[in-house]
């Protein structure tokens, strides 16, 4: 019956199947995996929201957990010292989350390249350090929030934002706005040369990305109940979204998702081997990645000659 | 002397001796980033290797840690030139992302390798003369310091001779200017990446020998080490040696002179405000070259 059936209309049935499987999820399993459900969701999430600037804007931002602890600290603020209801503490997090990205990326945006990563990684570093200095926010010592009744209802917020983002992702490249991000990835002269003011692009961008980080970092908080500056504002996020968005394609809807289902499961069954090997193993997966297949794994299934061959190409073609 | 005249004098002394030592770990980071165009996040690990190297010579043999910084960047020469021939010169053509994300990975293993084997114990190199101090009338000279920072300013006068003065140096620099003018004039390329990524490393491990006399060692300490050498490099001006060491000596002296106003825990904040600030305002770094990175 499927060989019937158009690429469009077998992708999009697949898609509503996962979708299905995903929302029945909790259903099937018990806690355990409910939770380690959550936390692939969580990072699929943040790699589509990653992809948004990393990928289609092609601005690699290494401190995108900045709005991660700006959202993971509004929530957290909000619930705990002025009993706002979960729901919208998580949108004001998100919403200052976007404010910050559009002053910020006022300015960061207008660099480029190593010096567009770092200062962004310096952004996040000097949010976690005032994080770690302000009274509001509890200090070095963190904060808690209140506890859930129920921990399933994470794995549905979780869910939420992963499919928001996903379909930023899936919707972006066919809006008017998604063609000038585009263009100006591609060639950033050449797209103001057709009228395409670069910067407010840019921005639209590097907002979508925070507002997904915001979401996530509300969600965390009230998941976790507690955080503290270091926890939150961690370049980790940012690194396990990047290498995750490589591993499956960058600036392609799924492939963010489709890397953190895999990374992140693999992830954790080395972390119940060894805690330093899990770490060593990233490292060296990390490595083995960018050498052998520095545009993702889906485009070397592409590539002709088998995989093998692929694997040679990739390692003759940027060596000298 | 005003006791507030006293404090400023004794903080510029502090700024300058903590500048010296950022200087010398950025020298390398600014070589490796001007020379193979590979900002280079393992390079706080490598500064973190040579302060464990110091520190097992002189626990375990007893070396003197000044006595040993040769051998310590040799060590670290001697572990710089394979990464950088077969590792990192596989991506070397490639995007900065990917550089980016394989010196992260690196940085990963071998700090997590370090943790491994010598746990996160925090240690300390304790030698007799380490509390020592000078006195300059009122104010404190510590020995261990001043002596670093002139092995830093040595250092840096030896890789400015050598890039300036030597066969090699020409090479390096031909190779940085042009790399298909250099491969075609003969210079084997791929060697001169390798024997420049090699003698950053060097540097870098004699930075973490000096380091391991007056701060705590441990297997993280690194990443901190890379920021400082970044914002060091954005300061000075990329590529230059003169340029790495006084935007070294500035950040020490900004650092030192904001912890005694702000208080100790603003440090990440100031150095990254000026950062942020000269990346936006002045394009070129404070006393360096044209270099185009706005976009």
């Amino acid at each position: 019956m499927t060989a019937a059936l158009s690429g469009t209309a077998r992708r999009r049935l697949a898609l509503a199947l996962a979708l299905a499987v995903a929302v029945g999820l909790p259903a099937l399993t018990n806690t355990y995996y409910v939770r380690l459900a959550t936390g692939i969701l969580m990072f699929a999430a943040l790699a589509c929201g990653w992809n948004l600037v990393g990928g289609y804007a092609g601005y690699p931002d290494f401190g995108a957990a900045a709005f991660l602890g700006i959202g993971a600290y509004t929530t957290g603020v909000l619930m705990a010292r002025a009993a706002v209801p979960f729901p919208l503490a998580l949108l004001a997090g998100a919403f200052l989350a976007v404010v910050a990205a559009v002053l910020m990326g006022a300015v960061l945006l207008r660099l480029r390249g190593h010096y567009f990563a770092i200062a962004t990684l310096g952004f996040m570093l000097v949010l976690q350090q005032l994080a770690a200095n302000l009274e509001l926010t509890g200090g070095g010592s963190g904060m808690n929030l209140p506890v859930a009744r129920s921990f399933t209802t994470f794995y549905y917020w979780m869910l939420g934002v992963c499919a928001l983002a996903a379909a930023a992702g899936l919707f972006l490249p066919r809006l008017r706005v998604g063609y000038a991000i585009a263009a100006i990835r591609e060639n950033q002269a050449a797209a103001e040369a057709l009228g395409i003011a670069p910067l407010p692009y840019k921005i639209i961008a590097y907002s979508g990305s925070a507002f997904v980080f915001g979401l996530v970092g509300g969600v965390y908080a009230y998941w976790f109940t507690f955080i503290d500056p270091p926890t939150v504002f961690n370049v980790d996020f940012a690194i396990q979204a990047i290498v995750m968005t490589l591993f499956g394609g960058p600036a392609t809807a799924l492939g963010p998702v489709a890397g953190a289902i895999v990374l992140k499961s693999l992830d954790t069954v080395l972390t119940t081997v060894s805690i330093f090997l899990h770490n060593v193993f990233f490292g060296a997966l990390v490595c083995l990645l960018v050498i052998f297949a520095p545009r993702g794994l889906a485009d070397l299934r592409r590539a002709r000659g088998g995989i093998l061959a692929a694997l040679r190409a990739a390692l003759r073609e940027n060596r000298i | 002397m005003s006791p507030e005249l006293q404090i400023a004098l004794q903080n510029a002394i502090n700024g300058l001796l903590l500048g010296g030592t950022y200087a010398l770990v950025a020298v390398g980071f600014s070589l490796v980033w001007g020379v193979l165009n590979v900002v280079n996040l393992a390079h706080g690990s490598l500064v973190m290797l040579g302060a464990y190297v110091t520190y097992w010579l002189y626990t375990r043999y007893r070396l003197d840690p000044f006595a040993s910084l040769p051998l310590t960047g040799l060590a670290l020469f001697g572990f710089g030139y394979p990464l950088q021939r077969l590792v990192i010169n596989q991506v070397i053509r490639a995007s900065f992302l990917i550089t980016f994300l394989l010196t992260f990975g690196l940085d990963l293993l071998v700090t997590n390798l370090a943790l491994a084997a010598w746990t996160a114990d925090v240690r300390a190199v304790t030698t007799p003369y380490s509390g020592r101090s000078l006195a300059l009338g009122p104010l404190a000279l510590p020995l261990v310091r001043a002596i670093a920072l002139l092995v830093a300013l040595a250092g840096a006068a030896l890789l400015q001779l050598l890039l300036t003065r030597t066969r090699l140096g020409s090479a390096i620099r031909a190779t940085a200017s042009d790399l298909e003018a250099a491969r075609l004039m003969g210079i084997p390329v791929a060697r001169v990446y390798a024997l420049t990524f090699a003698i950053a490393a060097a540097t870098a491990g004699v930075a973490g020998g000096l380091i391991s006399l007056s701060f705590p060692i441990f297997p993280a300490m690194g990443a901190g080490y890379t920021l400082i050498a970044f914002v060091v490099c954005v300061l000075g001006g990329l590529g230059s040696v003169p340029g790495a060491f006084l935007g070294g000596l500035l950040l020490g002296l900004l650092q030192t002179y904001a912890a005694a106003w702000l208080g100790p825990n603003f440090d990440n904040i100031v150095a990254f405000s000026v950062l942020v600030l000269v990346l936006v305002v002045r394009p070129a770094g404070l006393l360096g070259r044209t270099e185009r990175f706005r976009g």
